[in-house]
């Protein structure tokens, strides 16, 4: 098409220029020739005009459509990545959601446990045996600690939670829990004495 | 392509130009009309240079355009009928 446009140009340009210097207007038929040749040339100069101008308005709808299938998938990745910017979030709080709802099951079943460990060596209190019994392992084997550190004769409060539980006296949380299960197995100790 | 397409479009000017000198040269008949056609062209191009603000809004194109229009057809006639008559 294109080809077609520059030789339709060339050719309105050649009749227009070559008829009118080779050609005598004296002659008739000359000047019938240039008459001939210069109707050609106009015609020939608008269908060139006529393609080039389609030609520019198809680079247009090019250009037009290049841009639209840009800005297509411009908005096609920002979609896709809200989206998963969105699920993943989602799928964050939903883990986060978990964490805490096991956290709250578990420090509720601890403090049940540790009820109902309370309840039991309570209700058990008339025989030091039974109860004795009835303490954990763990609790056993701090009874055992406690023991040997009043053997050695670490007698401080402070010093056998340092030595047993591995706390430093203050106000943590640590601190308080390994003082009210010293003070919960104190009776133990004694009886054991 | 687009300056093609007014080129392209400006040299049919031209062309058209000599064309009507070819006419012209014709017979003295066809020249009195010519000119008169020349005459009344001018006139209308020089109304279209005076009433640009009107004229644009009546074409519904900008004001520089029109002018750039106006301009070139006077180009386009001057040269067509330059090389018409210099030939």
């Amino acid at each position: 098409m294109q080809l077609k446009m520059w030789i339709l140009s060339a050719t309105a340009i050649a009749l227009w220029l070559a008829p009118l210097s080779g050609l005598d207007k004296r002659i008739g038929w000359h000047k019938f020739i240039q008459g001939l040749s210069l109707g050609a040339a106009v015609s020939c100069a608008v269908s060139a005009g006529n393609i080039a101008r389609r030609l520019a308005e198809e680079n247009e709808i090019e250009t037009i459509k290049t841009r639209a299938i840009t800005a297509d998938v411009v908005d096609e990745i920002a979609v896709s990545a809200y989206v998963s910017q969105q699920q993943r979030q989602q799928e964050a709080e939903q883990i986060l959601a978990t964490d805490e709802q096991s956290d709250e099951q578990e420090t509720e079943l601890n403090s049940i446990r540790e009820s109902l460990e309370l309840l039991l060596n309570q209700v058990s209190n008339d025989s030091g045996e039974l109860a004795v019994m009835n303490l954990s392992t763990r609790q056993r084997e701090q009874i055992e600690l406690i023991l040997q550190c009043h053997a050695k004769g670490i007698s401080g409060k402070n010093k056998i939670l340092k030595e047993v539980w591995g706390v430093s006296a203050g106000s943590s949380q640590n601190y308080r829990d390994a003082k009210a299960e010293y003070e919960f197995l104190m009776p133990f100790v004694k009886g054991e004495l | 392509m687009r300056a093609i397409h007014l080129a392209n479009y400006f040299v049919a000017g031209c062309i058209a130009s000599s064309f009507l000198g070819w006419v012209a040269s014709l017979h003295p008949m066809a020249a009195r009309a010519i000119a008169f056609l020349a005459a009344a062209t001018f006139i209308l191009w020089g109304l279209c240079w005076l009433l640009d603000f009107s004229v644009s809004s009546w074409l519904k194109i900008s004001v520089q355009n029109l002018q750039a229009l106006l301009l070139a057809s006077l180009a386009a006639i001057a040269i067509g009928a330059g090389v018409f008559l210099c030939s």
